[in-house]
């Protein structure tokens, strides 16, 4: 299986800080692989890394062979690897199909001046099928800017599609989300990961151990294990690190302490 | 619905107004109304300029009157110095404001805000001393002065803007023209990706639009629409003068296009209608009259953030609002009748 993403001691200085130390990592096509670990982990970072909106210290960073290390977010974004934000982003004052109908129209690089961006038929097809397909057609014409905050996590993710992207990073998903809302984003992401490669960074272990077939658990700045969800449910280092101890073990401490 | 249907029908009438200006304005006040209403559609255009860039795509510019002034002084070098043709000249004044749009562009766009603000204000203050200075070339204060080419000539038959009447319509075409292409600009794909880059950059670079580029593109077109006001203000007063080029001006533009409806397509036509109209009826009985205009400008923001156009479009979505539900209750009442 060929790596879709590589990173040779990737690393990112914040002055003193080390948020991604020396990240070597490579990621397989075709299966669904979740980043997990604490808070300031710099699994956000490595993101903003790939997609290039920071600046990286040190390392290379490969997508499907290709070094794509310094290039802009636009022309990363354009070789198809697309991102939805941590705080999610969209644009507030335009109406859903808006916000889909101009992501459309900047992957394909020549912007008409002067027709009317309406009269483009091919993408209002487009903006139709994704709108089905994130279930927001009943919403087409709300402005972004009204909607819950399910709903734009959703349009997000439908504004990461429209453009075929090869690769897709979502940071937490799901963050905020209620219950019935993080019930159709993970339906909606385990029905895209059959036919595009995901990276997803997630809090809700739920979430995580549900969708992803290998899971990389990072803490400051670095991997502390990598596997299937068994292997790291297993795995102590985790468990310490990251799950912390079970309830009834510090029960027990408690107990013998008092 | 309704909102489209009554700015359809003022759109009209304005138009028609417009176009009867020259044999309505003398007999309901005098003729000097017409060259005032002539000044109204050159600076609205020079509005219509900061608007693109506040309004669409965000960057607010203290700069523009650098631009006019480029267009301005190109058709007075280029007629008084170069002894070029009426369309040369425009062209040259045109062509002079966008390639200095474009070198000021390249270092201004990538700021944003307050620091865009500023450096577009130092842009503009070094060559308005620029031009003070290089007296030779520019008249400094004073000026150039120059008498105008013919606009076209058939065999005997010229046209040329000593012509009132013909003047007025020459640049009532240009107004036209200019706010048609911005009407085209703001509803492409291009306009979109503008509003995009307003909204949110961030978001913008991700989804594959590169925002410096795409800034770059719309300064260079704010400085076509600013050069095209400042030759056209040439050919009107027959002078450039270096005045016009502190930045004074450029602030008039920001007020006009931000108190008529900055990201609307006539808003700075609306305000530089009030503002001039303001100026004209009130700088003859009392000097500062520029107070009305301040308090104006501190009104507008604080109560109607959209401007006047914006507070006219929410008063009408209102009315169309009252009206279906009313239609509604209406209906319902009908049905309920056995």
């Amino acid at each position: 299986m060929s790596a879709i993403l590589r990173t040779e001691n990737l690393t990112k200085k914040f002055g003193g800080l080390i948020a991604v130390d020396n990240f070597t990592l490579s990621l397989e096509s075709g299966r669904l692989h979740a980043i997990i670990g604490p808070n300031g982990a710099g699994k956000t970072t490595f993101f903003n890394l790939v997609s290039g909106i920071l600046p990286l210290t040190s390392g290379k960073v490969f997508f499907g062979g290709r070094e794509i290390t310094g290039l802009k977010p636009h022309e990363i974004s354009r070789l198809g690897i697309k991102r939805t934000l941590q705080i999610k982003s969209v644009f507030p004052q335009m109406t859903v199909a808006e916000n889909l109908w101009v992501t459309r129209q900047a992957s394909q690089g020549f912007l008409h001046p002067f027709r009317a961006a309406t009269r483009d038929t091919q993408t209002r097809e487009r903006v139709d099928q994704t709108l089905e397909q994130i279930g927001m057609t009943a919403l087409a014409d709300r402005t972004a800017g009204t909607l819950s905050y399910g709903d734009v996590a959703l349009l997000e993710i439908g504004m990461a599609l429209i453009s075929e992207p090869k690769l897709l990073l979502l940071d937490e998903p799901t963050c905020g989300m209620s219950p019935a809302e993080t019930e159709r984003a993970v339906a909606k992401i385990k029905e895209l990961a059959r036919s595009i490669d995901i990276i997803i960074i997630e809090h809700d272990m739920e979430v995580v151990f549900g969708i992803a077939s290998d899971i990389i658990v990072m803490t400051q700045g670095a991997i502390l294990a990598r596997g299937t969800p068994q292997e790291i449910s297993n795995d102590e280092r985790v468990r310490e690190a990251y799950l912390g101890r079970p309830e009834d073990e510090d029960y027990v401490e408690e107990a013998a302490h008092a | 619905m309704i909102r489209t249907f009554v700015e359809r029908f003022l759109l009209v009438a304005f138009a028609a107004f417009l176009v009867s200006v020259p044999w309505v304005v003398p007999v309901i006040a005098n003729k000097f109304w017409v060259s005032v209403i002539a000044e109204i559609l050159i600076w609205s255009i020079f509005a219509a300029s900061v608007n693109l860039l506040f309004g669409y795509v965000g960057l607010l510019s203290f700069g523009q009157a650098l631009f006019f002034g480029f267009g301005m002084y190109g058709v007075g070098i280029g007629i008084d110095q170069l002894h070029l043709s009426f369309w040369s000249a425009f062209a040259f004044g045109v062509s002079a404001a966008m390639a200095m749009a474009l070198i000021t562009g390249i270092f201004a766009v990538r700021l944003t805000w307050h620091y865009f603000a500023i450096i577009t204000i130092v842009f503009s203050l070094i060559f308005y001393f620029l031009a003070v200075r290089l007296k030779p070339l520019t008249g400094g204060d004073d000026g150039i002065n120059f008498s105008l080419p013919p606009v076209f000539s058939f065999g005997a038959t010229r046209y040329s803007l000593t012509d009132q009447t013909f003047q007025y319509f020459f640049i009532l075409a240009i107004f036209a023209i200019c706010f048609y292409l911005m009407y085209l600009v703001t509803r492409s794909p291009l306009g979109r990706a503008f509003l995009a880059i307003r909204e949110n950059d961030l978001r913008a670079s991700l989804i594959g639009l590169n925002v410096y580029v795409l800034r770059l593109i719309a300064f260079v077109m704010a400085g076509f629409l600013a050069g095209v006001s400042g030759a056209l203000f040439a050919f009107f007063g027959r002078y450039a003068s270096a005045t016009y080029m502190f930045y004074h001006v450029s602030g008039d533009g920001v007020v006009w296009a931000i108190v008529g409806g900055a990201g609307t397509l006539f808003g700075p036509v609306v305000g530089t209608t009030l503002f001039i109209f303001i100026r004209e009826l009130v700088s003859t009985h009392w000097e500062h009259h520029s107070l009305i205009v301040g308090v104006m400008a501190i009104l507008v923001v604080m109560l109607a953030p959209k401007g006047l156009v914006g507070l006219w479009r929410e008063g009408l979505s209102r009315i169309g609002e009252q009206k279906t539900s009313s239609e509604l209750n209406a209906k319902a009442r009908l049905r309920s009748q056995p």
